[in-house]
């Protein structure tokens, strides 16, 4: 349980950095492609800022918990271990959410891909980091 | 409804002579320019729908006003639907569904020619429910039909009416807080 939560909450850390360092970066950047965020099915007054910064620890640590139940599924290097979690994630949770998210709200086709895209990078680095730290 | 609104004017008409009556067309609008940090927006409420008058009475060199423009918040177009709805919402359309800019003087009596003239005045803006007195610029002239052209300038910010700018993405992408208010009151002397 204690590796769990260590591993989680350093992956939680490093994700944290390259989750929004990245997106912070590609908007600024890319600014064409985050102008269908002014939406109103997205918060706009702040106050769930906090929540959305901790995504990346919920992320981590729930990751974390499923590499150590089946972490001797996943065989290879680091970065194929990484890979793996990181599809397994995308077609598991992601495919299905984004699915029913495109089919339910206002967002474009865009704009779930790149959610999908974004998760699936996510996942495969949370991959990398937890097969180093938890083998 | 226009004709008892028209009969009551006249009846205002005749009660208060020496003060000039000013009704406005329905081909008035209002059009808000703003900016994200990733794109600018540019929002206009294309006409007007109601039937409102001002009232000019000379005081000295300038001008007392007098006079309500109520302006529907459901009016207001984005040209994308997104960002359209956005902007209702900051603006809590549906606990206020108008703006009042609300006509008090003019430094300066214009004299109404087909040169436009620059003259300054102070307004109420209501906004979601929030007033405040600002000092306007203005371009007045009249076109050979007699119609007043009045456009008005403001730049106003939305934290002066206690909104919030809006942001998403745990604030990477922000509305700048200023906005940049033109209106066009297309004006019949009555």
């Amino acid at each position: 349980m204690k590796k769990i939560l260590i591993s989680g909450l350093l992956t939680g850390c490093i994700l944290f950095v390259l989750s929004y360092g990245g997106l912070f970066l590609s908007v600024r950047f890319f600014p064409a492609l985050f102008a269908e965020y002014n939406n109103p099915l997205f918060n706009s007054d702040g106050n769930r800022d906090l929540l959305f910064y901790l995504h990346a620890f919920v992320f981590s640590l729930a990751l974390s918990w499923f590499w150590d139940r089946f972490k001797s599924l996943f065989h290879g290097s680091l970065l194929v271990r990484g890979l793996e979690l990181g599809l397994v994630y995308t077609l598991v949770a992601l495919l299905p959410v984004m699915w029913i998210s495109f089919s339910a709200l206002d967002v474009t086709l865009v704009m779930v891909f790149s959610w999908l895209i974004y998760g699936f990078i996510q996942a495969t680095i949370a991959g990398v980091v937890l097969a180093l730290l938890n083998p | 409804m226009y004709r008892f609104e028209l009969l009551w004017i006249g009846l205002l008409l005749l009660l208060s002579p020496g003060k000039d009556r000013w009704v406005i067309a329905d081909a008035s609008n209002l059009v808000v320019n703003g900016s994200t940090n990733i794109n600018k927006f540019s929002c206009e409420i294309p006409s007007y729908d109601r039937l409102d008058t001002l009232t000019i009475t000379r005081n000295g060199k300038g001008a007392l006003l007098s006079g309500n423009v109520g302006l529907n918040v459901q009016s207001f177009d984005c040209h994308n639907s997104m960002m359209t709805r956005d902007l209702r919402k900051t603006l809590h359309q549906k606990e206020y569904p108008r703006l009042f800019i609300q006509f008090l003087s003019l430094n300066e009596l214009p004299g109404l020619t087909a040169k436009a003239q620059s003259v300054t005045g102070l307004v109420n803006i209501q906004l979601a429910g929030v007033t405040k007195r600002l000092e306007v610029s203005y371009q007045i002239s009249a076109d050979a039909d007699r119609t007043i052209h009045l456009l008005g300038f403001k730049t106003i910010k939305f934290t002066d009416f206690n909104l919030v700018p809006p942001s998403k993405l745990g604030g990477m992408i922000k509305t700048n807080d200023e906005l940049t208010v033109t209106f066009h009151l297309r004006i019949r002397t009555i």
